[in-house]
């Protein structure tokens, strides 16, 4: 059994990972691939969603300060994630999506 | 069940040939030969890609299957891959790829597959050019179709062309084993090892299929096989060797991005 911290841990990380994907899938820019893989999204966003089910409280937004805290934390993981590639010179990478992205996920996991 | 075949002369006996991998007609039975008066139309015949022992009733089902998106849909390839063929009956679902040009419903296909067969059905719609793309710059359509039947003869004769940035979108899902460990079950740790393991084996220009992933999975972290896929594993010793692979393999990915973006 994992303590509250823990699940809030996984969670972050799980959710990042469904938002590099969705970025990087924005960055290779081709039709073809963006339906393959979104498949693959869906299961880090599925696996990010178990957890959130986990987290009290459940069914209604966190406290302000562990809103602040997982929003600070994913932004800073996908932020790191791709700062990783871009430094390799990896291209096309846009960085300015990732506020848009996290804040949407977050809404939509009743996390702020 | 009939087959209709033609009798070939050979050295000491004549003999007929049936296909091996057949549902019903099996070794040692006994059966009737007797003269075919109609007239011979081209008989179906799937193909069988590395596939030796599957179980009669599967090739009914895939028989069953092929004959039934015949009817409805006069696509240029169907494409069964995945668990079903696996030895057993351990699987999940049925994994078919339609190939065609113009989109199909695939919804009342699945639907009317899944009515007759009673398995859960998988369907990915698939143009040439896809399939093409795929099997020349992912390991997971290599793996896929290293194990498949389908309605017409595939060519595999496809130049691998290394697209770094899809490898490393491949590679973003098998991070998830490192920090969910605890709650993957025995198959899903299994499928994301064996997904990173056959992007680096594809990096490395190896070839691809799921009995060569296996052994290279069974000699890289010592264990067996059915010990991952039973949740049998000793987590400390698995995920340090899933990192040090894991890592290897984004490295390698990074390192070649560099230069290679637009592949």
């Amino acid at each position: 059994m994992m303590n509250r911290n823990r699940l809030i841990e996984v969670f972050i990380s799980n959710l990042a990972n469904a938002i590099i994907h969705q970025i990087l899938e924005k960055a290779i820019d081709k039709q073809e691939i963006a339906g393959v893989y979104s498949k693959e999204v869906k299961n880090s966003w599925g696996i990010a969603k178990k957890y959130r089910e986990k987290i009290n409280p459940i069914n209604r937004n966190l406290p302000e300060k562990d809103m602040v805290e997982i929003k600070k934390k994913v932004i800073n993981k996908v932020r790191t994630e791709l700062r990783l590639r871009i430094d390799k010179g990896y291209e096309n990478i846009n960085l300015s999506l990732v506020d848009e992205f996290v804040e949407n996920a977050l809404k939509k996991m009743e996390i702020v | 069940m009939e087959i209709i075949g033609k009798i070939s002369k050979g050295s000491k006996m004549d003999q007929i040939y049936i296909p091996k991998n057949r549902a019903g007609f099996n070794n040692g039975e006994y059966v009737l030969i007797s003269p075919f008066r109609g007239r011979i139309e081209k008989q179906f015949k799937p193909h069988f890609y590395n596939l030796n022992n599957l179980e009669p009733i599967k090739i009914k089902v895939i028989e069953d299957i092929f004959s039934l998106i015949n009817k409805k849909t006069d696509v240029e390839n169907i494409i069964i891959t995945g668990s079903f063929l696996e030895s057993g009956f351990g699987f999940n679902d049925i994994d078919i790829l339609l190939i065609n040009e113009k989109k199909i419903n695939i919804n009342i296909i699945k639907e009317e597959i899944e009515k007759m067969t009673g398995i859960k059905t998988h369907i990915i719609f698939l143009n040439n050019k896809t399939l093409i793309l795929g099997l020349s710059s992912d390991p997971l359509y290599n793996l896929m179709l290293s194990k498949c039947v389908s309605k017409n003869r595939l060519i595999f004769k496809i130049k691998r062309k290394i697209n770094y940035k899809l490898l490393d979108l491949n590679l973003l899902k098998s991070k998830t084993l490192i920090d969910n460990f605890e709650i993957l079950n025995g198959n899903e740790k299994y499928y994301l090892t064996l997904n990173m393991i056959s992007i680096l084996l594809f990096i490395q220009g190896k070839k691809l299929d799921k009995g060569i992933i296996n052994k290279e999975i069974e000699r890289v972290f010592n264990m067996k096989i059915n010990e991952l896929k039973n949740n049998l594993i000793n987590k400390e010793n698995f995920l340090k060797i899933y990192k040090e692979i894991f890592n290897k393999t984004f490295d390698l990915i990074l390192d070649n991005i560099k230069g290679k973006n637009d592949e």
